[in-house]
């Protein structure tokens, strides 16, 4: 063993003090797709995990809720569940979002409304901004809530007793009254008696603050972002006035929670339904998989990358110690040692990549909870999982997945290299003979492998996915890479015969030839190199293909259904929170204004369908029909179809909730209803790219009859012929400064709808600038290796007569060589890959038809870049070459 | 001495008042009542029947009907029904109980438009005493009335929380209250007529005239019915007493607590008697008691007539109270020697949740010279919390 670490320190340590930036370069690759592939670990995890901890800790001791089959239901259901006595106790609560945010300059009074007015659209702005921040609104009867969820109320516990279920009651009962948590509290200094304004729905809302609660049971929730409400001011705030959001009941003890949950289903009325409090997390669970799963994919891809890189280095190690390596096995180093030495090189290699990794992940994390966050437009997610990576460090889990995946790839990359250095021969290493493979034509194996893999990758591209995750897709795309790669000899040989055919072509004629020949002589130890650079390529091809042919696709959409001139929507109706409706006084604002022709409500809740989240929706049919433009799938005559459907039991369904369902145009989806489940027709099919979960929207009336009646979340305004966007939507703003509304005119929804699609692509392209940067720092390398095996090629060169500049060019024009070939693999694969991710892995993960678009640009443009790039790269292995001198010849000899 | 009939009825209603007010003050008293405000703002002699906040003041010249009377007066501030009663089962076995559904106001006119909204809140305690195993078993409630879970009807008499009720049945009073393996259905069959205490339809309590209530009570039920105690369920027949008072502005008395009675004597009279204790220790001259004769008319007894004197005292371990649970009770005018003493010690309820204080409520024997019989005991103040104290801060806010 010491005898080991002694050979090693000579051996393999020194050897990376003499090339540092080798060795750097391939840690940097394995650290590189450690570190994505921890940053998603750790943004997936923290989200979940905290989650499931918000939701715990809000639902206290609730082992059973009750909820409205479609969102929120009459309170007079409850009135008839007295009988839940038998079972436990049971508490109605309300639950929304508020938007709290620094009161700007002093509060204005209830008096002085004149200054409302000028201030309305700068106030607009002002709440819009990102500056606040998003409260949990809880409504509690605290009388029976008390049972289920411990508050611990820091107020009025001066003698060391907790408040009475009373005492806490009357501390709500002034509809303003509002108590929130210390933890909120102090981070925002706010302290008891203190005025604070909450934007909820349309309105801005003040209350004030008439207790905290310590850091325990609700109030941990979401990092303390957390207010309870008395349950009746909690309806007004939230406009749900005589409706629930559920009713928590906490089962008595020796109750059996499955045979309560059974009871108690079959009890109650139409409408409403039993869930676990953990219903809740296993959907968000469910919908945020889908994303991170195509995440980590995208990481084991750079992962991939990482592995050529090791495989690289320890086969330079192995080429340049060729000779050191036959003079230990003379004194008698045994094969074993050797083939440890080597392993050893790439389990170092591996650790300080890992090491490094994990920070890196550290700081990618973020970047990936930001994508999160405006992809899964979950306010929980996003907050929680920045709660959970402000705390959170880097777990023992993650260090040992970073270790141990960088480790074992990192052994098996360079077992190959490794096990040739053990083969090799005393004597023939120290004579230097067979260093290089002849110059032949690659064998007819790899071509056969290629279409082995490309066939497999064509099979798998047509199964369906599983669990709702395109993993089959994913081993189509990875099998067209791989077989992309087993071409990679073929089209070293293809390209550099090519390069030679230009003979009529006088320049750098005989460097090209030199460089050709040179590349075809060491087919075998490249074409790994290469094909590394190539799939990083094909990846990045393909990816952009299919944002480019997604962006197409959604830039066309918004052009054909952005129809209305003007959309509004309450300001607290983000991205990330789907909550708040506009006032009826705001809708007759925006209706009795000249300028307006005609508005369209939208209204949307959220249900359950087959215990997956989606969107159930109303519009006004007959402006739909009379303006409005949707994208149809199917059936070819939607017109008659939506005219059908006024006030009919039928409804058009979103593309994605087709296909995540399997629901086409006539067939009928049985959705719950406040008055049990209802079958509606399918009447048709719309493409919408706004919504990856699905999509049901009926005619108003349809919707009033089966669903709770909610004030609608947005509104389409039609204007008058020749009346102008920009002015009316300030005209409009001006009127309804009360509501806290946010106007965009449709050229400014067009350019926030691309923005958000760009946000929400940004985290993919860093993946590909990744994977390509790393395959740079792959040609360097393997380029510095052949020039280190052929030191004695080129000083005979030189001894020739060849000149520096004529050596420089010769290795820059292998550069380019392999850029070309990498380049032509990657972007025929990338081709390849891009249909499977746009027909096969989209369609199946987000329900989205993509229509493909051939980036010609592109293709030209990365290519000239490609050809640039690694002419450039180049230039550090030329100028090792230039380095060797002819003496060197001269002196072996 | 004699004392002319008026002030009797004056004195006796003021003193009845004062122990309900003060326990429905405990209720209260941290609700912010606006007794105190109620004071400032009407004026002496001044016919306002409201006050700022929109409750009714109980005024001079109230003119009481039955059945209406037993329903609901949600223009006053607080209104409380309150039964009592020793029961017998068929093989002898003894149960007392009591039921107490409490109202009280909190918001004239709520802000919000909201069926959660509180105007009133609604508490109600329930006890069963099993004086065979010497066992007290007591249930508290609070609540809204939100989507109906508690409330009293203003026409009809009905009052409930949740599945606790009372109302009424022709001239019987229904009463039932459940939790668990307990529960109490009564028919309540009056005989005794109401007696409204007070003068002109109002029952003065405090030195000005707008610390006053309406009062009335029933003092001798014929009851029958089913008791379920710990699971087993007996028939029952016995006796039982209510009382029903609503108002709005009530007395701010530094009292420290009181002792209350209510007495059936086996030979058809009942005696109710109070005191109250002040915090100097001495008993406030207030005090005084009232005798029910059996054809129902009632004779004043004012404090310097009657003489209570605590025997022996038990020490509650859960509040550290130490109510006297045997009384020695002397009324020389009516030739009246009892001893008055708890049918078992432990009958305290700790509403901590409801109320906020301990009490002690409990069934009581009655044996003495000239009389015997059953009844029930309340005692306040006897748990750390001065009432006078409690009551002087709803008074200051």
């Amino acid at each position: 063993m010491k005898a080991y670490f002694r050979l090693f320190h000579q051996f393999i340590l020194r050897a990376f003090a003499r090339a540092p930036l080798r060795s750097a370069i391939t840690a940097v690759g394995i650290s590189l797709g450690v570190g994505v592939m921890i940053a998603i670990r750790l943004a997936n995890a923290g989200a979940l995990e905290s989650f499931r901890a918000a939701t715990e800790s809000i639902a206290g001791e609730t082992s059973i809720q009750i909820t409205g089959a479609a969102g929120r239901f009459d309170e007079m259901l409850m009135a008839d569940l007295a009988w839940l006595r038998e079972y436990g106790q049971a508490s109605p609560v309300v639950t929304g979002f508020g938007q709290w945010s620094a009161v700007r300059g002093q509060g204005s009074g209830a008096g002085d409304q004149g200054s409302v007015d000028e201030n309305a659209s700068t106030q607009n702005q002002a709440v819009d901004s990102s500056e606040g921040e998003f409260l949990q609104v809880l409504g509690v009867d605290v009388l029976r809530d008390r049972a289920l969820r411990r508050y611990k109320l820091l107020q009025l516990t001066s003698e060391e007793r907790e408040v009475s279920a009373r005492e806490f009651l009357l501390l709500l009962t002034d509809p303003r009254s509002i108590v929130l948590t210390e933890k909120f509290a102090n981070r925002r200094r706010i302290a008891i008696g203190n005025r604070i304004t909450l934007m909820i729905g349309d309105r801005r809302q003040e209350f004030i603050v008439r207790g905290l609660l310590a850091d325990s049971g609700p109030a941990r929730a979401l990092d303390g972002r957390v207010a309870l409400l008395d349950i009746a001011a909690a309806q007004v705030a939230l406009g749900c006035a005589g409706f629930l959001d559920r009713i928590d009941v906490k089962l008595r003890g020796g109750v059996s929670l499955e045979e309560a949950e059974k009871e108690i289903a079959a009890r109650l009325p139409k409408g409403l339904r039993v869930v676990r409090p953990q219903a809740a997390y296993g959907q968000v669970e469910k919908m945020i998989s889908a994303f991170h799963f195509n995440l980590n994919a995208l990481a084991s891809i750079a992962l991939l990358v990482g592995l050529f890189l090791i495989y690289n280095t320890v086969s330079v190690s192995v080429i340049t110690r060729r000779g050191e390596t036959g003079t230990l096995r003379a004194i008698g180093a045994g094969r074993r040692m050797i083939l440890a030495l080597f392993l050893g090189e790439a389990a170092l290699l591996a650790l300080i990549g890992a090491a490094v990794g994990l920070g890196i992940g550290r700081l990618l994390a973020n970047a990936a909870v930001q994508a999160t966050a405006t992809t899964v437009e979950t306010f929980y997610i996003a907050r929680a999982a920045t709660g959970a990576l402000e705390r959170g460090a880097l777990g023992a889990t993650e260090m040992l997945i970073a270790f141990g995946v960088a480790l074992s790839l990192s052994l098996i990359a360079a077992a190959l290299p490794a096990l040739e250095a053990s083969r090799v021969r005393p004597i023939e290493a120290m004579r230097g003979a067979e260093r290089l493979a002849r110059s032949r034509r690659p064998s007819r194996k790899n071509i056969a492998a290629a279409i082995l893999l490309m066939a497999l990758g064509y099979i798998l591209s047509r199964l369906d996915a599983i669990g709702g995750l395109p993993i089959a897709g994913y081993f189509a795309a990875l099998s067209l890479i791989l077989g992309g790669a087993a071409l990679t000899p073929t089209a070293i040989w293809i390209v550099c015969r090519a390069s030679d055919a230009l003979s009529s072509l006088r320049a750098l004629q005989a460097e090209r030839k030199m460089a050709s020949a040179n590349l075809r002589g060491s087919i075998s130890r490249i074409s790994i190199s290469v094909a590394a650079l190539a799939v990083s390529l094909a990846m990045m091809t393909a990816i952009s293909i299919m944002i480019a042919s997604f962006r197409d696709t959604v830039s066309y959409w918004i052009d054909q259904t952005l129809t209305a001139d003007i959309y509004a929507k309450p300001v607290t109706r983000t991205a990330s929170t789907a909550d708040g409706a506009i006032n009826e006084e705001a809708i007759s604002a925006i209706k009795s204004n000249p300028q307006v022709a005609a508005i369209d409500t939208f209204t949307s809740l959220q249900a359950n369908y087959n215990d997956n989240l989606i969107t159930v929706a109303a519009g006004d049919f007959s402006v739909l029909l009379e303006r409005g433009r949707l994208l149809f799938k199917s059936p070819s005559d939607a017109q008659e179809e939506i005219r059908k459907s006024i006030n009919a039991d039928s409804v058009l369904v979103s593309e994605s909730l087709a296909l995540r369902f399997n629901k086409q145009s006539g067939d009928e989806i049985v959705l719950p209803t406040t008055q049990g489940q209802h079958g509606f027709r399918v009447a048709a099919v719309y493409y919408n790219y706004s919504d990856t979960r699905g999509v049901a929207v009926m005619d108003r009336t349809t919707f009033e009859r089966y669903f709770a009646r909610l004030g609608p979340s947005s509104v389409s305004i039609y204007l008058k012929e020749g009346a102008d966007a920009e002015t009316a939507s300030d005209e409009i703003a001006r009127a309804t400064a009360r509501h806290q509304l946010l106007f965009t005119t449709s050229a400014s929804v067009r350019r926030e709808v691309l923005r958000i699609f760009d946000n929400t692509f940004s985290i993919t392209r860093a993946l590909e600038l990744i994977a390509i940067t790393v395959a740079a720092l792959g040609v360097i390398s393997t380029l510095i290796a052949l020039i280190l095996e052929r030191r004695d090629e080129i000083a005979v060169l030189r001894f020739l007569g060849a000149t520096r500049a004529q050596i420089r060019r010769m290795v820059v024009i292998e550069s380019v060589l392999i850029g070309t070939v990498s380049q032509l693999i990657g972007v025929v694969m990338g081709l390849f890959t891009s249909l499977v991710l746009i027909y096969v892995i989209n369609v199946q993960s987000f329900g989205w038809t993509i229509q493909f678009h051939f980036p010609v640009r592109f293709l030209i443009e990365s290519t000239a870049l490609m050809i640039v790039v690694t002419a450039l790269a180049g230039l550090y292995p030329a100028s090792q070459a230039v380095k060797v001198e002819a003496v060197r010849f001269a002196r072996e000899e | 001495m004699s004392i002319q009939k008026s002030e009797v009825r004056s004195q006796k209603s003021g003193a009845g008042i004062v122990s309900r007010v003060l326990l429905c003050g405990l209720c209260v008293a941290i609700f912010s009542m606006a007794s105190g405000k109620a004071t400032d703002q009407v004026s002496q002699g001044a016919t306002v029947a409201s006050n700022s906040e929109g409750w009714r003041e109980a005024i001079a010249g109230y003119d009481f009907s039955f059945p209406r009377d037993h329903a609901s007066h949600p223009e006053y501030k607080i209104e409380w029904w309150y039964y009592t009663g020793n029961l017998e089962t068929a093989d002898g076995r003894r149960i007392g109980y009591q039921l107490t559904f409490f109202r009280t106001g909190v918001a004239f006119r709520p802000l919000v438009e909201s069926r959660w909204a509180v105007r009133d809140l609604y508490i109600a305690h329930f006890a069963i005493s099993d004086i065979e195993r010497e066992k007290f078993h007591w249930f508290e409630r609070i609540n809204r009335a939100g989507i109906g879970w508690a409330g009293a009807e203003a026409n009809i008499y009905r009052v409930w929380n949740e599945d606790w009720q009372a109302r009424l049945d022709g001239g019987d009073h229904l009463i039932e209250a459940a939790e668990g393996d307990f529960k109490l259905e009564l028919r309540l069959t009056p005989e005794k007529k109401e007696i409204v205490h007070g003068e002109n339809g109002v029952s003065r309590k405090g030195p000005s005239v707008e610390n006053a209530s309406h009062y009335y009570s029933i003092t001798r039920f014929r009851a029958s019915g089913r008791v379920m105690i710990e699971g087993r369920s007996f028939d029952v027949t016995g006796k039982s007493w209510m009382d029903h008072e609503f108002g709005t502005s009530f007395l701010g008395s530094e009292q420290k607590g009181w002792d209350w009675f209510s007495i059936q004597l086996d030979d058809g009279r009942e005696l109710m008697l109070f005191e109250t204790r002040r915090a100097d220790g001495s008993i406030d001259p207030r005090s005084s008691g009232t005798l029910i004769e059996k054809d129902g008319s009632a004779i004043h007894i004012p404090f310097s007539e009657l003489k209570l004197t605590p025997v022996s005292v038990w020490r509650s371990e859960q509040s550290g109270a130490q109510y006297p649970i045997e009384w020695k009770l002397e009324v020389p005018r009516f030739d009246l020697s009892l001893r008055i003493r708890a049918a078992f010690s432990d009958q305290e309820l700790i509403t901590q949740e409801s109320a906020g204080v301990a009490y002690w409520e409990g069934s009581v024997i009655v044996e003495g010279a000239g009389a015997r019989g059953r009844g029930y005991l309340e005692m306040t103040g006897y748990a750390g919390q001065s009432m006078g104290a409690v009551m002087g801060d709803g008074v200051k806010r």
